[in-house]
């Protein structure tokens, strides 16, 4: 069913809803779901480790668990509040009981609690369990208690794999594998705008871009093209797209005949390494040097060669995991100036950047060094069109200012400007979807009222026209107010 | 890229009392050994929950305070020990234990009497936490705050320095924790008290690392919502100038507000002179009837 905000549109959407309506006392159940299609776009889903984990199946979480570091990184994705309750369970050899955990946060902050006891109970790191005296109680997942007390406290068993110990007589420094790692990355972005630059980039990371959907291959002659999942891709953050491009990489693990459990635990250990320290290739399986060789390919991995026995891991396989906190991240200065006035300044001669800017400005000037552009509404509304939402836009803005504007404190876009451009979006919204079953051609007036104030007192009543004589209800509420039609009329003309 | 404005760190700086006189160290011969597993379980506990977070150890006796745990200690070296703990928790682990040796070998022999300089300690970790803040990148916020640990004695002689110690960190929004092992500090506690900071004497001392995790791991902006230890009631006394004493009732100079308890012509601080001491304070009262 389909409304419009306005009183005047709201009729005209009622009208063409009647006319489906003619078939005498019938109920038309409207189905908007096409409807719903064509007008809301699915904004690009990126999942965090939470989101990601609880899609998998309950033994992989469990294999996954037997990793000290797999640990690590799932206590420190958890809520704030999680990661206490944990902490405070750790050294609990017995159950505790629920209501004693529900006690150790304030009354007003329940809400919260009851959101991270969900959260802890869907990642399986703890379960229900029941202590004698019938209370329920919670106890920490035995593998995950133990393994995180190991990543903690150490004194577990050794694996994966080892720094090396002795220096490394070519060392590379933590500004060669920034540098290293941006080039690669940027290698494949460029690959998705289709720049010029299109070598150095495999036919597996192409499978993956097809396979995540970023990409997908021409109608005419099979070439990949950007998809409108893509745009909105290249809009992330680098280590956002990074822990995207690796989720879609480990759906096709078990294609490639690889351990899941093994592939993520390796990257874990990627993320919690140190920058600038060289690791041994030693006691790595065949897969995971194979899964290595593909790291090296994404820039998440330096090896000067294949088989040299060592590899550094960079920054982009550093920053994986922090998807909300991001620090000190890597070397790539701001380079984007907004002015009130919708101009956009990029300082940049990268045609990756340019190409970037360009999605959601009218591109005026280009210079060596840098571009303008302005932000108007018909090249921000194909921005929208194609898939990208202002948030984005907006965020893609503040996280490429230029050092100067964060510099000097305050807004780092104009407030107008990022107004503006949700309003923009904001106009492209104006259709509100609601399902609903219509009730029409009542005979007599007082009928019509008394079902539209039951509907209303039932909170179900989505739009009514007292000249009509035509309600709206909600799909829910739909076989309660049918149900006390019937009721009410008893007659033989019954309108349902 | 140039993030701004996102991440949110916290910034610990502990106050580790080594002084050799405290009860609880020279009663038990493995005490001291426990109290500093507590510290360093603790400290891995801090960094484990974020990765930005960022720690400080400052040790300190009557004789000397120093760093045990600082920023220069950040690089991490492999300790070659596979044994699944975290690289990170293995390095300050291995850094806490060899620096607290060394703090403690340098230690001389004959230590001037006296109590824990715990208020130059607190100094000290509030110019570093000055420091951290003026080094990070723009746009960072950082929590910083203090935990004193100690199991001294109450003692008022340091009044002055702890004063500018607490009210520079209330200035600086600096929490300061205090957790004392065996006496109740009432000076301390008043630090709690102005800062925001959470008060514990830890009822026994087995469970030590437990009650750090319970009351004080919690950053600050999280502790609201968490249902702790409701604070003490604070001694609000203050110590006199001359004495170093507590005083409930002195005098106080009308012009620099020290505090005395006894009447002195000349105030020792500001050198400001004082009529003697005029009429006690029956003498008005009889005067006004008969006006």
């Amino acid at each position: 069913m389909v409304f419009l905000d306005s009183e005047n549109d709201s009729s005209s959407a009622s009208q063409s809803a009647s006319r489906h309506s003619n078939v005498n006392n019938k109920v038309i159940d409207l189905e908007d779901s096409s409807a719903n299609g064509i007008l809301r776009h699915k904004a690009l889903q990126c999942a965090n480790l939470y989101e990601y984990l609880i899609t998998l199946p309950e033994d992989v979480i469990d294999t996954l668990f037997s990793y000290p570091i797999i640990c690590l990184a799932v206590y420190r994705d958890l809520p704030d509040i999680g990661k206490h309750y944990v902490m405070r369970v750790l050294f609990v050899e017995q159950p505790v009981p629920q209501a004693v955990i529900a006690s150790w946060v304030g009354q007003e902050y329940s809400k919260e609690h009851t959101e991270v006891v969900e959260v802890l109970s869907k990642l399986k790191v703890w379960q229900e369990a029941s202590i004698p005296g019938g209370l329920p109680a919670w106890a920490l997942n035995i593998t995950f208690k133990k393994n995180l007390k190991v990543a903690i406290f150490g004194g577990g068993s050794s694996w994966g794999c080892n720094p090396n110990m002795e220096a490394d007589t070519k060392a590379r420094d933590v500004e060669y594998l920034d540098k290293y790692a941006m080039e690669r990355w940027e290698c494949v972005l460029h690959y998705m705008v289709g720049s010029q630059q299109q070598e150095g980039i495999s036919a597996d990371a192409v499978r993956i871009l097809l396979h995540a959907g970023l990409m997908k291959r021409d109608d005419d002659d099979g070439s990949p093209v950007i998809t409108r999942d893509g745009f909105q891709f290249l809009l992330l953050d680098t280590p956002a797209q990074v822990w995207y491009f690796m989720l879609q990489y480990l759906d096709t693990v078990y294609a490639r005949g690889m351990d899941l459990a093994q592939c993520l635990a390796f990257l874990f250990q990627l993320s919690f390494s140190i920058l600038g320290k060289d690791y041994s290739t030693e006691g790595l399986s065949e897969s995971l040097l194979t899964f290595l060789q593909h790291l090296r390919e994404f820039g998440l991995v330096y090896q000067r060669k294949r088989k040299g026995g060592k590899f550094y891991p960079t920054r982009l396989a550093l920053n994986m995991t922090r998807q909300k906190g991001k620090s000190e991240i890597s070397s790539q200065e701001g380079f984007v100036i907004v002015e009130s006035n919708y101009r956009v300044y990029a300082y940049t001669d990268s045609n990756l950047k340019v190409a970037l800017i360009g999605l959601f400005t009218e591109l005026l000037y280009r210079f060596p060094n840098m571009c303008v552009g302005t932000l108007t509404r018909d090249s921000v509304c194909m921005a929208l069109r194609s898939g990208i939402t202002s948030e984005q836009i907006i965020r893609f803005l503040t996280l490429h200012a230029h050092s100067l504007l964060v510099a000097k404190g305050g807004p780092v876009i104009p407030p107008t400007i990022s107004d503006q451009i949700r309003l923009w979006e904001k106009e492209r919204d104006r259709f509100n979807f609601t399902e609903g079953i219509l009730y029409s051609q009542f005979l007599s007036h007082s009928d019509f009222s008394v079902l539209r104030d039951y509907a209303s007192e039932q909170n179900c009543l989505i739009w009514h026209c007292d000249k009509r004589r035509t309600m709206v209800v909600t799909k829910q509420g739909h076989d309660d107010v049918k149900k006390f039609w019937k009721k009410h009329s008893k007659g033989p003309i019954s309108n349902c | 890229m140039a993030v701004y404005g996102g991440a949110e760190r916290s910034l610990l700086v502990i106050i580790f009392d080594v002084h050799p006189c405290q009860k609880i160290i020279t009663n038990h011969q493995h005490r001291f050994h426990q109290v500093l597993e507590a510290v360093i379980a603790f400290s891995n506990g801090h960094l484990l929950m974020k990765p930005d977070n960022r720690l400080a150890i400052i040790g300190c006796h009557s004789g000397a305070s120093d760093y045990i745990f600082s920023d220069k200690d950040y690089a991490v070296v492999p300790t070659g020990i596979n044994d699944g703990q975290y690289e990170l928790f293995a390095h300050v682990e291995k850094c806490i234990r060899k620096n607290i040796k060394q703090f403690l070998s340098k230690m001389s022999n004959n230590l001037p009497a006296g109590e824990s300089l715990l208020a130059g300690a607190c100094g000290m970790g509030l110019c570093y936490i000055q420091r951290m803040k003026r080094e990070l990148p723009i746009g960072d916020k950082m929590n910083s705050r203090i935990l004193v640990l100690t199991g001294s004695n109450d003692s008022a002689s340091q009044y002055m320095n702890y004063m500018n110690v607490f009210f520079t960190a209330q200035k600086e929004n600096v929490v300061m924790d205090v957790c004392t092992l065996e006496h109740d500090q009432g000076l301390l506690q008043q630090g709690c008290d102005i800062t925001g900071g959470a008060y514990l004497k830890t009822p026994q001392q087995q469970g030590l690392l437990q009650y750090l995790m319970w009351v004080f791991l919690p950053e600050p902006p999280l502790r609201k919502k968490l249902v702790l230890p409701p604070p003490v009631k604070v001694d609000y006394r203050a110590a006199c100038f001359c004495h170093r004493q507590l005083i409930d009732i002195g005098y106080v100079c009308s012009i620099c507000l020290s505090i005395f308890c006894k009447f002195s012509p000349i105030c020792t601080t500001c050198h400001a002179l004082f009529k003697t001491p005029g009429p006690p304070p029956s003498k008005p009262k009889k005067k006004k009837p008969k006006m």
